[in-house]
């Protein structure tokens, strides 16, 4: 009966807990009410009444936090513009949340999607290229990271205004490589030193090599040997009939991840981030690809020394580089022209060499603007980890091309599911041949679906 | 009933085994929501100290209490509003049955089976079309109607006698009084029970909310979930289970305290 | 005069029916009809159907392997869950069922998954499948067995998330199913032991029989909501490893919001929709004859 009371009790407390917050949050209500009303009959602000900009991103966890920081930080700087950032879910959830208020009074002011939703973007028909803006402004955009530029830029035009870039890269266990009698220093560069390398970590719990379960890992690997996604350019140049990711340089990347995968030297361990940089930091494998975002967490969680190295590459063919990861900024074409005068001010703000650096050390993505290297913040981090440098490095060393530049196709995030059921397909005895002609069949009907109802 | 000790203690020993199989993973998430993230690698179970340091950064990260107050309010509205509509409909069907009648209950029924995700995006175009997005209408007038809640409140309502209606039709009482005064008090437990249902549904919706609310006026609690979670970095299990803790809490007290009401009611449905 | 008379419990009753009529209407028939409409075209990049496919999207998905794997997957993962999380809380609702000192707080425990929304519960699940943190590795690592890929490995996605299922769903089957024990009469029990009668005999010809009527309830409710699983696999596996997860739900997600292909996603909600049609209708048909009525 005692413990029936308790609970009541309980149950009371939360009750109040309740009616505390609601009374609050009633406030809080009533105080955005009347700041709408204000902006609706104050068209002219008498002392400094803020223009609103929505910004929606897909950054959750600590780098939403490094988001909500850089925001604050701009409010406080400047008085005539009021950024509000706002989490939307996934970057794929956010994109549908797009799509189905585009060109509305909802829709917001900023959004960020992800490196392959560029060209679905482009062909919304929801967005301004910030290619206007920079037109408009004179911006100087020769300062930014060329590289990073590529990628966002179509037929010369700067569609979108890249913020957050990252590029893969492989790290390793030092500290393995010491035990297993490799040289910690001199870390594999091809697939047969990374399998030889792999043979020799193998060892008890421990694989030598692993790949996230992720169409981009693939994407880089074939790009780094020159080879192409899709035809026309990789989209580049005109319009994409079919994927020529099943080609020779795919089928090397399959057939390299099958050998390791016979032999009992690849470790899986999923799709989540969080999954293989657990098993990495816990001594499971001793070398995996990651995301640049990634390396000052693993650094700082793992016990042992992390060694950074460029994705390796096949013997037969030269190594070209990285295509660039991540997502950029884009701006919408249905909100008034003071908004968008506000959205832009806020996308040079981030472009600037000091919050380029804080951002570039709170979440490990790359700065987009070179400048931001020289900041003394970013050269204490980069002694304190010295694998930043070497993705950095790797991005500069990248040789321009139409493969390194990466691939323009709408229907990008449902070939990526292809790519990963071939993988895992692959892991289950697979013919790698067989299974990458079956993703890049499903690719082409989800090329064609698209290419039959564009232009309506 | 006599129960012999041997058969007693046999009892308890299955009952503990089962307890301790179904509240597992909760007692689990709730010492993991006291570590930090490399007790969490080492595997521990017992927490070093119980501080509250994930908790605090659970509610620095997110407006949490501003989403439990979401919650709350979309939940009680819903109930408020399912309850009603339901148990209309459903003094129809058993007191002023008509020609047809039988067919549109067949026809609300028949709406069980349809899932919801076949009908989430003509909706969801619907909700924006009205200008919805970003109110507690959109989140809460689609869920007013439920077959399940007319199913229910109907087998209950079949059992209060026809005669007692008949008898108040004579007496000159009407339609309406009858529903109010006679029906549904005399349904109390079918209606809380529906009324605890619907509040712990609404509760944890969560694709819906997810697709209706782009900021975090009317957000739900269960986004929250997602927040926590790390998408490109290594996740801080701490703080996600600590807001686990949060979120779970209020449905588990209310659950707890209407236990007993819940467990009676929801059987009405099940015997003719 | 006569004819609106007799009507009256038409006027009346349309009257009381109206809320209900116009929102099912509103948010379940016109959505309906919609997504049938939509299952024959194929729709551009912002989800407008603009290129008239007649059923070519239907012969589309019926003749892929990912749909039909799709669709065996569902199959399988109703078998797994229902019958099992119906048989635990049967038996956890027999037990509860006995007069014992502090049954209130059993009873309490039993119940709790119902409190416990499926975000939150695929996310603490999540952990536990961890493969090098979770607890269940840790467990099978301390008894010095091998650790399994609760949720990577092909052969046991399924398996995992059907668990998680079954312990969702335990609290409200226990509810449900303890409710209606305790509708069944004392008296009968008392006059059955009269009659020498032991635990399991009472158990066979009382109990189960009389509960009938709950666990038909209960069975038909649970393969409606089995067929519409999505949360938890959302969470977990995002439909794959190889997609052996990929329910049909989670697949017409992901055609429409993933690959915005609004056309096809349809097409199989209409195919998800008659598959549940079909069996509740096959459940009342066999299921009911064996329920016993008090």
């Amino acid at each position: 009966m005692s413990n029936l009371k308790k609970l009541f009790a309980f149950g009371l407390m939360f009750v109040l807990m309740l009616i505390i917050s609601a009374c609050n949050g009633e406030e809080a209500a009533d105080e955005s009410d009347q700041t709408k009303g204000e902006t609706e009959e104050n068209t002219a602000p008498a002392n400094g009444e803020k223009v609103k900009i929505e910004f929606w991103h897909a950054m959750s966890g600590p780098n939403q936090q490094a988001i909500d920081d850089i925001v604050a930080d701009y409010n406080a700087s400047q008085d005539k513009y009021e950024v509000e950032s706002l989490f939307q879910g996934s970057y794929e959830e956010s994109l549908t949340k797009l799509r189905s208020v585009g060109g509305t009074a909802d829709a917001p002011a900023i959004m960020q999607v992800f490196e392959v939703g560029t060209k679905y973007m482009i062909e919304s028909g929801y967005i301004e290229p910030v290619q206007t803006f920079i037109d408009k402004d004179g911006y100087d955009i020769s300062q930014l990271e060329e590289n990073i530029l590529n990628y966002y830029s179509v037929d010369d035009q700067l569609y979108s205004m890249p913020f957050n870039s990252s590029t893969p890269v492989m790290l390793y266990n030092k500290d393995a490589f010491a035990a297993a009698g490799l040289d910690p220093e001199n870390p594999p560069e091809t697939f047969e030193e990374v399998k030889a390398a792999a043979e020799k970590l193998t060892n008890g719990d421990m694989k030598g090599f692993s790949i996230l379960l992720y169409g981009w890992f693939f994407e880089e690997m074939l790009a780094t040997q020159g080879g192409l996604y899709v035809d026309a350019d990789n989209g580049r140049t005109g319009e994409v009939t079919e994927a020529l990711f099943n080609g020779e340089e795919g089928r090397r990347v399959f057939e390299f991840l099958k050998e390791m995968n016979d032999a009992g030297t690849l470790g899986n361990f999923g799709s989540v981030w969080d999954d293989i940089r657990t098993a990495f930091v816990s001594g499971q494998v001793a070398m995996y690809l990651d995301s640049s975002a990634g390396i000052s967490g693993v650094v700082e969680s793992a016990p042992f020394e992390v060694g950074a190295a460029y994705i390796p590459h096949s013997e037969e063919a030269d190594r070209n580089g990285v295509i660039i990861g991540g997502a950029s900024l884009w701006m919408m074409n249905g909100i008034s022209e003071e908004e968008q005068a506000g959205a832009w001010d806020f996308m040079k703000y981030l472009q600037t060499a000091p919050v380029q650096a804080k951002w570039h050390v709170t979440t490990g993505y790359f700065a987009i603007n070179p400048a931001a290297y020289d900041e003394a913040i970013v050269k204490e981090r980069w002694i304190q980890y010295p694998q930043f440098q070497v993705t950095v490095d790797q991005l500069q060393d990248t040789k321009p091309s139409t493969a390194t530049q990466g691939a323009l196709i709408s229907v990008f995030p449902e070939s990526r599911e292809h790519i990963v059921t071939a993988i895992e397909e692959l892991y289950q005895g697979g013919d790698p041949q067989a299974v990458l002609d079956k993703a890049a069949e499903s690719t082409n009907r989800a090329i064609e679906i698209a290419n039959k109802t564009s232009g309506n | 009933m006599k129960m012999p000790l041997s058969q007693k203690v046999l009892f308890y020993i299955l009952l503990t085994i089962f307890a301790v199989l179904v509240f597992f993973p909760v007692a689990y998430a709730f010492l993991i929501s006291f570590m930090t993230p490399q007790e969490v690698l080492m595997g521990n179970i017992l927490p070093r100290s119980f501080s509250f340091g994930n908790y605090e950064q659970a509610f620095e990260r997110l407006p949490l209490l501003r989403y439990l107050l979401n919650s709350f309010v979309v939940s009680t509205i819903v109930m408020a509003g399912q309850v009603l509509v339901c148990a209309m409909a459903a003094y129809v069907f058993v007191f002023l049955p008509f020609r047809g009648s039988n067919l549109i209950f067949f026809l609300f029924i028949s709406t069980m089976m349809i899932p919801w995700e076949a009908t989430m995006i003509p909706n969801f175009l619907l909700v924006q079309g009205f200008g919805w997005t970003n109110t507690y209408m959109a989140l809460t007038l689609p869920f007013f109607a439920s077959a399940f809640g007319t199913f229910l409140l109907r087998q209950h309502f079949l059992t209060i006698p026809y005669e007692l209606y008949e008898a108040a039709q004579i007496g000159g009482v009407g339609k309406l009084k009858f529903f109010w005064k006679v029906v549904l008090p005399m349904s109390k437990t079918s209606v809380i029970t529906l009324g605890a249902y619907s509040f712990l549904t609404t509760w944890n919706m969560y694709l819906w909310p997810l697709l209706t609310t782009t900021n975090d006026t009317v957000r739900t609690v269960q986004i929250g979930i997602r927040q926590l979670q790390s998408n490109e970095s290594a996740t801080d299990w701490g703080v996600v289970m600590a807001g686990v803790m949060i979120i779970i809490l209020p449905t588990l007290i209310l659950l707890f305290l209407g236990q007993k009401q819940l467990q009676k009611g929801l059987t009405q449905g099940a015997i003719k | 005069m006569k004819l609106w008379k007799r009507s009256v419990n038409v006027r009346v009753g349309l009257l009381y029916l109206l809320p209900s009529i116009i929102l099912f209407s509103m948010f379940v028939f016109y959505p309906m009809a919609k997504t049938i409409y939509l299952s024959f075209f194929l729709t551009n990049q912002n989800g407008l159907p603009v290129y008239f496919n007649g059923i070519e999207n239907y012969t589309y998905i019926f003749s892929s392997d990912e749909f039909r794997n799709s669709m065996k997957a569902t199959l399988l993962f109703v078998i797994y869950t229902v019958p099992v999380s119906v048989l635990i809380a049967l038996i956890m609702a027999i037990l509860a069922n006995e007069k014992l000192k502090g049954i209130g707080f059993y009873r309490t425990i039993f119940s709790s998954t119902m409190g416990i929304s499926v975000a939150a519960s695929a996310v603490v699940w999540l952990f536990l499948f961890h493969p090098s943190v979770g607890a269940f590795n840790n467990i099978l690592k301390a008894i010095n067995l091998p650790a399994v890929q609760w949720l990577l490995d092909p052969e046991w996605a399924l398996l995992s998330v059907s668990l998680t299922t079954i312990w969702m769903n335990i609290g409200f089957n226990f509810l449900v199913i303890l409710g209606g024990l305790q509708n069944i009469d004392e008296s009968l029990y008392e006059s059955a032991t009269i009659d020498g009668a032991g635990y399991f005999t009472k158990l066979r010809r009382i109990t189960i029989p009389l509960l009938s009527p709950t666990l038909f309830f209960i069975i038909t409710i649970s393969l409606i909501n089995t067929f519409q699983s999505f949360g938890q696999i959302d969470i977990l596996t995002k439909g794959g490893p190889i997609q052996s997860t990929n329910l049909v739900v989670y697949s017409i997600y992901k055609e429409a919001f993933v690959n915005y292909q609004f056309g096809t996603a349809s097409a199989q909600a209409i195919v998800l929709f008659a598959v549940v049609l079909i069996v509740t209708i096959l459940q009342f048909k066999f299921g009911e004859r064996k329920v016993h009525y008090q």
